[in-house]
């Protein structure tokens, strides 16, 4: 865990550790809204992010630059985005692609850690982005925090797609596609490269997630992600597909993880009920939401 | 025909098939700049289907396609709008979820460096499109908010925005009063002399013979000749050229008795759809419902059916059996077997602790097969394999032999060709003759005048007017569109 | 997935080609893994049939294997030809191992032949329960069931660890109390004595017997009859008074309770206890099984061997190479089904494997 501890106390912490847990979430699910919101169902966010974790990880140590291997982490991302888009493409049904690329993750991470470094659960240490040194405020730790460059990352990633999405033709073309393909097709708008385009772009942002989780671990461990892909799938539905209320859903959730490493002393049946709280909420919402919970229709 | 400038779009030699069904055989297809050409042909000749290549949205297995003179090398759905082809389909190319500005652009973006779009620009553009055919909507508001009407409007409007040349209507007049439907032909006559070539796939001969400067008859997949349309052209010659031979004059029917109120519908209401709707049908009767789509027929068909639930009202009725509107997705489970699908939600009566009898099914369906001539006659084939007509009397033949007091049938004869749409016409005679109470919802007035009793008009989720068969196009016209007339019991 | 009607299913042939293609590619992938984890494939590759088919032994843990997987993969065919797809085999068999182990743990008065009839019950209604919140809110609200059973997965993570944190498991242990002696499944090497020493038991006849029942009663009987028809189109169902819903729900549920008896190969039959991760795997495994199996029993069951001797190899060459390599393999076998299945489809002009209502 970086730097905590410093002044401050409780409240403090309580507010850094949330923003730094709320990176891979937020990251992920706006990769998550990109694929939805052109029609093409991704429930392999948990891949992503473990792949791209160990990506990240793997350029820093080969070429020691933190700015590299986030680049790595991100291109890892883009490539199973893409990978998951063309299979869909070509008639597999995004679910099935979808849960085999998790488990492709899932094997292939841990294949590779033991091919090139030996471990079958961690890799050597990496610094990241900060050396984790302690900062003497409050208002220091926390504008480090803010200042990560994973953070303004992610915070640029938010606007950037809410912008897209509303304001540029690819977002206006990829949200027709994703409502109504053979329309859109009818219209003559290339429904397939525009759902390549949408789905890489989200993966690649669930990558910058993906490369968070490492540094901020500064290494990789196997099976990190820990079932935040499927978090960050909830936050998606939870806020209707919408970037902005994703964002705050996964800020939510992680603020429940945060509380939970900072006020210690639990017993671990209460921080395991705890950590079930988001999928029940996800499943209340379900009901509520019902039949809109559908939203993406990858017919054509 | 117009002079002798080439033409604006020339198909010839075209074929498509759909697995083994082959939709379009060796057609061709001149359009000219100027004229109103209307392509006729009945349910399932192939003029959706032909038009659709035409304007680069399927693409044909074999044929030539010429767009002012030139054959463009690579020709799809956008290329053909690049050169100023637009088709306004029957289900329409719009996005719900977007705004009317959004659809209105989408695909020709004003925009500025990086992708942005330019929003000035293009509310500006928009306004004057939108004024340009006289229509107005608001630029934000989410298209699923809007009518059928303008919906339509939006669609020709947006055709307009990216300047086509050629407008292809599908069906246009399917959804709208016979005043809309005229006050449409007169737009499209404008934009005809204003120098565009306009093309209307439609199976209505009236309109034809009224509006249209050019017909193209297509059956059975084959264009089947062209030709001028001299003013006051009648309908039978028209009829006859689809069918390939004078149509044996459908037989009156002959005088039924009426029994007891088989159907008793009071107050009826679901939603905005469905306002308040009273009316009963007796053994023996034939009641028809008219009305421009999406008045609230579906909706009423729909909680006859049991597929939807009434907020309001009561319905009385003994048996009751449904036939619904879109046979492929409400009436057949086109994966299975034909067996499978005569015999659809009766399994029970088959079944002994749990299993089922498949002797007895079987029997039943070879039974059907025959009375209600299913063609082909084998039970094993998967129910996608069979034409549209086909399709349709399985759907009906299922529910008429369950032999309900009451059998409620939306658009019997859509999708289908003539002579079968005669032997169904025959099948629901029969069946008031033998006592059953029958409600038929068809957008074909000319159907609902050959077999109804009396025919109910339905506007904004109400019934406006009950009139007889014999009521002239005006009066019932007028109570489509809401205006009370002289109703009679 | 192949559909019901006699006359238009993929042929004989097309079946044949989709799973040789399949397996082909798998083997390539294995190569090329193997290759670049700097071994000989070959080498390997024989290795790994030595260590599954070549000894009494390995045969034997091939079939322990490859029982939960059958399980798991009936369940998912259930759902699938009902037009539902349950990812939530894992959290099902988890909730139904540890009734079975709790129930398990108390059955000693009783009779092995009530106490073992009664723990398969269980075992299927722990399973069967815990897909029924998922079924429900689909079939009452049309909310994904895909989402739901993810979800239910992750609870279920959460509910058992913490139940074992919170007393259920042994004290100074992270499992649960030993079953009784007349609640545990015998071995297959009581009655195949070559097999002595794995841990193959009866929960194999179990499954296989649950796989051609399930094609049985798909097949015969009327509920089953709807549940294909409403998987194939909902709607019409619906309008033929085919109670959609119930029909629904009804086949989530028995697909959970499938997934349900895979607790029976792995506590009843072999530990005799539940910890944590015990079965793990066997969730996903199901999908893979399902669409290996093309939708017949003994199509099942094969896949449920093919997948249970790629698990045992993985052990057999975990000296020389990650067995972590598997779970690459399952997915590439995976992908590699889907993508012959799309061609099929597409050829036959069928709409997609879910119905997307």
């Amino acid at each position: 865990m970086s730097g905590g501890g410093g002044q401050g106390g409780v409240p403090t912490t309580l507010v850094t550790e949330t923003i730094r847990m709320a990176v891979p979430y937020a990251c992920a699910a706006l990769g998550g809204i990109w694929s939805e919101k052109s029609g093409v169902v991704n429930i392999a966010l948990e891949g992503m992010l473990l792949a791209s974790a160990l990506g990240a990880v793997v350029v820093q140590l080969a070429t020691g630059s933190a700015v590299l291997g986030l680049a790595g982490g991100v291109a890892v991302g883009a490539l199973l985005g893409a990978l998951h888009a063309s299979l869909v493409r070509h008639d597999v049904d995004a679910i099935v692609s979808g849960i085999a690329l998790n488990l492709v993750a899932a094997g292939g991470t841990r294949f590779v850690l033991r091919a090139l470094y030996g471990s079958s659960s961690n890799s050597p240490a990496v610094p990241g982005f900060h050396a984790g040194a302690t900062s003497p405020s409050a208002f220091t730790q926390v504008v480090s925090t803010l200042g990560n460059p994973l953070t303004l990352l992610a915070v640029a990633a938010l606007a950037w797609t809410s912008f897209t999405l509303s304001r540029t033709r690819l977002g206006i073309r990829l949200r027709a596609a994703g409502e109504d393909a053979a329309a859109a097709a009818s219209l003559g708008l290339g429904v397939a490269r525009l759902r390549v385009v949408a789905v890489t772009i989200g993966g690649a942002i669930a990558g910058i997630g993906g490369a968070a989780l490492a540094f901020d671990q500064h290494q990789f461990q196997s099976g990190m992600s820990g079932g935040r892909g499927f978090i960050a799938l909830a936050a998606v539905i939870l806020s209707g597909w919408r970037p902005g209320r994703a964002v705050l859903a996964c800020a939510a959730f992680a603020l429940l993880d945060a509380s939970q490493i900072v006020l210690q002393g639990q017993s671990r049946a209460s921080h395991d009920l705890v950590t079930a709280l988001p999928y029940v909420a996800t499943l209340v919402s379900l009901a509520v939401l019902g039949r809109r919970a559908r939203r993406p229709s990858p017919t054509g | 025909m117009a002079s002798g400038a080439q033409a604006a779009l020339r198909l010839s030699g075209i074929r498509k098939r759909f697995g083994a069904i082959v939709a379009v055989k060796d057609a061709a297809l001149e359009v000219r700049v100027g004229a109103v050409h209307a392509i006729v042909g009945e349910n399932g000749a192939g003029k959706s289907t032909l038009l659709k290549i035409g304007a680069g949205i399927l693409a044909p297995d074999a044929g030539q396609i010429r767009v002012a003179g030139e054959e463009p090398p690579h020709y799809d759905a956008r290329a053909a709008q690049a050169l100023g082809i637009a088709m306004v389909q029957q289900h329409f190319a719009l996005f719900g979820d977007l705004t009317v500005l959004e659809n209105l652009i989408l695909g020709a973006e004003p925009s500025r460096s990086a992708g942005r779009i330019d929003v000035a620009k293009a509310r500006a553009l928009a306004t004057r499109a939108l004024a340009g055919l006289g229509v107005t909507l608001a630029l934000d508001a989410k298209v699923k908010e809007l009518g059928v009407a303008d919906k339509q409007r939006l669609e020709i409007v947006r055709a307009l925005y990216r300047e086509a040349r050629v407008l292809i209507l599908d069906e246009p007049t399917a959804i709208l009063t016979p005043g809309e439907a005229d006050a449409l032909y007169v737009t499209l006559r404008r934009l005809a002399t204003e120098g565009r070539a306009v093309v209307v796939v439609t199976h209505r001969l009236d309109e034809v013979a009224e509006h249209a400067d050019v017909v193209t008859v297509m059956r059975r997949g084959e264009t089947r000749g062209t030709r001028d349309v001299e003013r006051g052209a009648s309908v039978e010659s028209l009829a006859a050229e689809l069918v390939g031979g004078a149509l044996p004059p459908e037989i009156a029917p002959a005088a039924r008795e009426l029994g007891e109120v088989r159907l008793d519908v009071r107050d009826l209401a679901c939603g905005r759809a469905l306002r308040g709707v009273s009316f009963d049908v007796r053994a023996g009767e034939i009641v028809g419902v008219a009305g421009v789509l999406g008045n609230g027929q579906s909706e009423l068909v729909r909680v006859l059916g049991g597929l939807l639930a009434e907020d309001a009202g009561r319905v009385a009725a003994g048996s009751i059996e449904v036939v619904h509107e879109d046979r492929q997705s409400e009436g057949l489970v086109l994966d299975a077997s034909v067996e499978d699908n005569l015999v659809l939600g009766e399994l029970g009566s088959y079944t002994r602790r749990g299993v089922v009898d498949d002797d007895r099914v079987h029997a039943t369906a070879v039974a059907r097969i025959a009375r209600f001539d299913v063609r082909p006659a084998d039970p094993s084939l998967s129910a996608r394999a069979l034409s549209g007509g086909n399709q349709q009397k399985i759907v009906l033949g299922r529910a008429l032999a369950r032999e309900p007091h009451v059998l409620v049938v939306a658009h019997p004869t859509r999708g289908v060709d003539l002579l079968a749409a005669r032997s169904i016409h025959e099948q629901l005679r029969a069946a008031a003759a033998r006592g059953m109470a029958l409600l038929v919802v068809s957008a074909d007035l000319h159907e609902l005048r050959q077999l109804a009793d009396r025919i109910l008009v339905m506007f904004r989720g109400q019934i406006t007017a009950t009139l007889p068969p014999t009521a002239d196009d005006h009066a019932i016209g007028a109570a489509m569109l809401g205006g009370q007339t002289a109703a009679s019991a | 997935m192949t559909s019901v009607a006699p006359t238009e299913g993929p042929s004989r042939r097309t079946e044949v080609l989709a799973v040789t293609s399949a397996l082909l590619v798998a083997w390539i992938a294995f190569a090329l893994l193997v290759w670049i984890y700097g071994e000989s494939p070959l080498l390997m590759g024989r290795l790994l049939l030595d260590g599954t088919w070549g000894t009494a032994y390995g045969a034997g843990q091939v079939l322990f294997k490859a029982t939960p997987l059958l399980c798991t993969g009936v369940a998912v065919e259930v759902g699938l030809r009902a037009g539902l797809f349950n990812i939530g085999a894992e959290g099902q068999l988890a909730v139904a191992s540890v009734a079975v182990a709790v129930v398990g743990a108390h059955v000693g008065p009783l009779p092995s032949i009530v106490a073992l009839p009664l723990l398969v019950l269980v075992a299927m209604a722990a399973g069967g329960a815990w897909a029924v919140l998922p079924a429900l809110l689909r079939a009452r609200f049309g909310a994904h069931e895909v989402i739901g059973t993810i979800m239910m997965n992750r609870i279920a993570d959460a509910g058992i660890g913490a139940l074992l944190g919170g007393g259920l498991a042994v004290a100074g242990s992270v499992r649960t109390a030993n079953l009784a002696p007349s609640g545990e499944l015998p071995r297959l090497d009581a009655v195949l004595p070559a097999l002595h020493g794995s841990a193959a038991s009866f929960a194999l006849v179990l499954a296989v017997l649950l796989a051609f029942a399930s094609e049985w009663a798909l097949r015969r009987t009327r509920v089953g009859r709807e549940l294909v028809l409403v998987g194939k189109n909902p709607i019409a169902c619906a309008a033929a008074r085919i109670p959609v819903p119930a029909r629904l729900a009804l086949a989530l549920t028995l697909s959970g309770a499938c997934a349900g008896l895979a607790s029976a190969g792995t506590v009843l039959g072999y530990k005799g206890y539940y910890e944590m991760g015990l079965g793990a795997g066997a969730g996903f495994g199901g999908l893979a099984v399902a669409l290996l199996g093309r939708g017949s029993a003994v199509g099942l069951v094969l896949a449920a061997l093919f997948f249970g001797t790629l698990q045992q190899g993985g052990l057999a060459i975990n000296a020389h190479v990650p067995r972590e390599v598997m779970d690459v393999l399952v997915g590439v076998v995976i992908l590699a089904v889907s993508l012959g299945d799309a061609r099929v489809r597409r050829a036959a002009g069928r709409a997609s494997l879910v119905a997307a209502t």
